[in-house]
């Protein structure tokens, strides 16, 4: 389990544990973030800037901010 | 409702941000539609009538949300809506494209038990990501007319006015869609003991799973003071949630909804997926590239205004040659007296409306639009986070920052998707600091028409570093440290021209019907107060800072008040208050001069409608700070600017 801005690029990866407030759980709830679903870590912008997350589970694409994106465990899809 | 007692129909549509439903809005309404706020807040609403088959209805454009948590203002006025209101039909407006996502709200509006239509939009752009979706099927499960539609060319929409009324006729409601037993378990007993009285919220199982939902101390303590064992019973169930889940209870029904809406999206879908990124997914490599997307940036922004001048510029020289013939003509018939200023006067309002503003407006207004509905603004929220974080906010600023170029009033009313007090009053107070659309217009028909485009470009650039640069020197009065930016980047997709069109048109009507009248009253008024000579006595009270400290010409002064009224009532007063034409204006005023006049101009005081509404949104307190903030800077940089273009 690894935190997701730790997380390979371009690699299939598994949400396992979404922590955090409840405000920010549950924005991330409802763009369409849960766990157990499959993202890809798309692109990293320049310096330490937001991450982006394309959820291949929902289809869907999110910017997060680093330090949401710590709080988001996974794990690598093998 | 607006119109309960007239007996008409109420139909609302409601459906997540992006998903095409103030297109498919619109494209119903047509441009008879009139945007209005929800009583007592500042969240507009566009409204309508329509008549299908005779029938006349009320149709709403709620504001688009993602779920049914109240986590924003916009959010909160939909919810209200919905529940106060009780609209008569719903219609979700969904993307196909990303419909597993989007079923999880359909699935909260079907637990209100309304009656209800689907508009499966954006066909098109499933289909080419290889989802093909089955309405038919998905119609059978739900239990609601599910009709496909391709709002943004007008494709089936009549078919979903004819369901709609069908569906309404018949008085059908939707198929109870039910969870896991140990979920529906808790529900069921927190439903039984809610008290008869408590029947406000649609029905009792939704009451029962937003009680259990919604875990907040003010909601909590309402619970407790309308019923002790209710309380009591959803502690329990919310208890009984976490405990089999390991969970929190909100995460729990959260996660039943999104299952179901997987299970859903997979039975009613073919998925034709091609192992090759499609098309836009390669622009997007390229436009959000940790360098090219930068590169790609600055030449959008740089771009975006030397078209508008290239268009404008031969306009308004075009219109100015007619005004300018006029106004010679003037004094012919009407001599030197009263009537003269105020033929004057009128004729610099309206004439300088055509001529000066129009031409840089409408462009501008286009390709905002174009920006907007491509979707390359979410992806500017994207790449300036980081930008946004060095000056103490997150990109999620980046949205009301864009809508301020616009017009700074609705970017002040949009902070409220900000969580924080702290980013919302730092977001407000450098809002008047984005150049506006008035403000574009009065740099491009100042600084680049008589300076140059390069000047106009460079102006806007000195104007970024200002604001990160003051964003930078509040942060620091501000401790605490700002949440993390969650923003979703939706497709890009290829903006419909009409569409565009319709937006240009409703922002043009709110111009000539707002904005028009008090720069065509301000310049009779000017008029008025040059043949008394009163405005010889605000020019000498203003002198020591227009002509001494900024090196202006002393007529100038009268101007700059009026500016507090509409930004471009200045630009037009300018020529009435210097008695020129706007092709003399070099003979009377240097290029230096100007470009310190629109220093001190961009910069001041913002504009009425801006302070009233930071006033209203965070309080007279910020209002003040805001003028004072405005009016220290512009003073400063102006008087800068100054010594360095005119000299002491």
């Amino acid at each position: 389990m690894i935190s997701l801005i730790k997380s390979p690029k371009e690699k299939e990866l598994k949400i396992v544990n979404i922590s955090g407030g409840t405000g920010v759980r549950r924005r991330l709830f409802s763009l369409g973030i849960h766990k157990n679903d499959i993202i890809l870590l798309d692109s990293c912008s320049m310096f330490r800037g937001p991450v982006l997350i394309k959820n291949l589970t929902t289809d869907t694409s999110v910017a997060v901010g680093r330090g949401i994106a710590s709080k988001i465990m996974v794990d690598i899809v093998e | 409702m607006l119109n309960k007692k007239e007996n008409i129909p109420d139909i609302v549509f409601i459906g997540q941000p992006n998903s095409g439903k103030s297109t498919l809005f619109n494209s119903i309404a047509g441009l008879k539609a009139v945007t209005s706020n929800f009583p007592g807040t500042t969240v507009k609403h566009t409204h309508s009538r329509v008549t299908v088959k005779g029938r006349l209805f009320n149709i709403i454009d709620l504001p688009g949300t993602y779920s049914l948590n109240p986590s924003d203002e916009a959010e909160k006025v939909a919810l209200s809506h919905l529940f106060v209101e009780k609209p008569d039909l719903i219609v979700n407006v969904v993307d196909a494209s990303i419909l597993g996502r989007s079923l999880e709200m359909t699935l909260e509006l079907l637990e209100i038990e309304s009656p209800m239509v689907i508009a499966l939009n954006m066909m098109d752009l499933a289909e080419k990501k290889g989802i093909k979706v089955d309405p038919e099927k998905l119609e059978k499960i739900l239990g609601v007319p599910v009709v496909p539609t391709i709002a943004s060319h007008g494709r089936g929409i009549k078919e979903l006015l004819e369901r709609a009324l069908a569906y309404f006729d018949k008085g059908l409601k939707p198929t109870k869609l039910s969870w896991s037993k140990d979920v529906e378990d808790q529900i069921r007993s927190v439903k039984k003991v809610i008290p008869d009285e408590f029947k406000k919220v649609a029905n009792n199982r939704f009451t029962a799973i937003k009680a259990i939902e919604l875990d907040r101390p003010s909601f909590n303590q309402m619970l407790g003071e309308i019923s002790a064992p209710l309380k009591e019973r959803v502690f329990k169930a919310r208890d009984n949630l976490q405990e089999n889940h390991g969970v929190p209870a909100y995460e729990v029904i959260a996660a039943e909804r999104h299952h179901l809406a997987l299970k859903i999206f997979e039975d009613c879908c073919q998925l034709t997926r091609r192992k090759k990124a499609s098309f836009s997914e390669r622009i997007d490599d390229v436009i959000m590239h940790p360098f090219w997307g930068y590169v790609i940036l600055i030449s959008v922004f740089i771009s975006f205004f030397l078209i508008i001048f290239l268009v404008a510029s031969p306009i308004e020289e075009i219109l100015l040659g007619p005004l300018t013939e006029i106004r010679e003509t003037l004094p012919k018939y009407l001599g030197t007296g009263v009537l003269f200023y105020i033929a004057d006067g009128l004729l610099q309002g309206v004439g300088g409306g055509i001529a000066i503003v129009l031409p840089y407006f409408i462009p501008l207004l286009l390709l905002m639009s174009l920006l907007e509905d491509t979707g390359y603004l979410s992806r500017v929220g994207f790449l300036m986070d980081e930008l946004m974080h060095q000056i103490g906010l997150h990109g999620k600023s980046v949205s009301p920052f864009i809508l301020g170029f616009g017009c700074n009033v609705p970017a002040v009313v949009s902070t409220r998707i900000l969580e924080s007090r702290r980013d919302k009053i730092l977001t407000s107070l450098l809002i008047p600091f984005i150049p506006c659309s008035a403000r574009t217009t009065i740099i491009l028909a100042l600084v680049a028409f008589y300076l140059g485009p390069v000047w106009a470009v460079g102006f806007y650039f000195f104007n970024m570093i200002l604001v990160a640069f003051l964003g930078r020197v509040i942060s620091l009065f501000f401790k605490s440290p700002s949440p993390g930016l969650i923003l979703e980047i939706p497709s890009l997709k290829t903006p419909s021209f009409s569409n565009m069109i319709k937006k240009v048109y409703f922002q043009l009507k709110s111009f000539i019907g707002f904005a028009w009248p008090i720069l065509i009253a301000g310049s009779v008024v000017l008029g008025l107060l040059q043949f008394f000579h009163i405005d010889k006595t605000i020019n000498l009270i203003l002198s020591p800072v227009v002509e001494h400290a900024l090196g202006l010409p002393e007529e100038l002064g009268v101007t700059l008040i009026f500016g507090f009224l509409r930004k471009e009532l200045s630009l037009i007063m300018m020529l009435q208050a210097l008695g020129v034409n706007y092709n003399q204006l070099l003979s009377v005023i240097s290029q230096q001069q100007i470009l310190v006049f629109t220093v001190f101009l961009s910069f001041f005081i913002p504009c009425l409608s801006t302070v009233a509404i930071i006033w209203k949104e965070i309080g007279r307190k910020w209002a003040m700070v805001s003028i004072f903030l405005n009016t220290s800077v512009a003073l400063l940089i102006s008087f800068i600017a100054r010594l360095i273009f005119i000299g002491i």
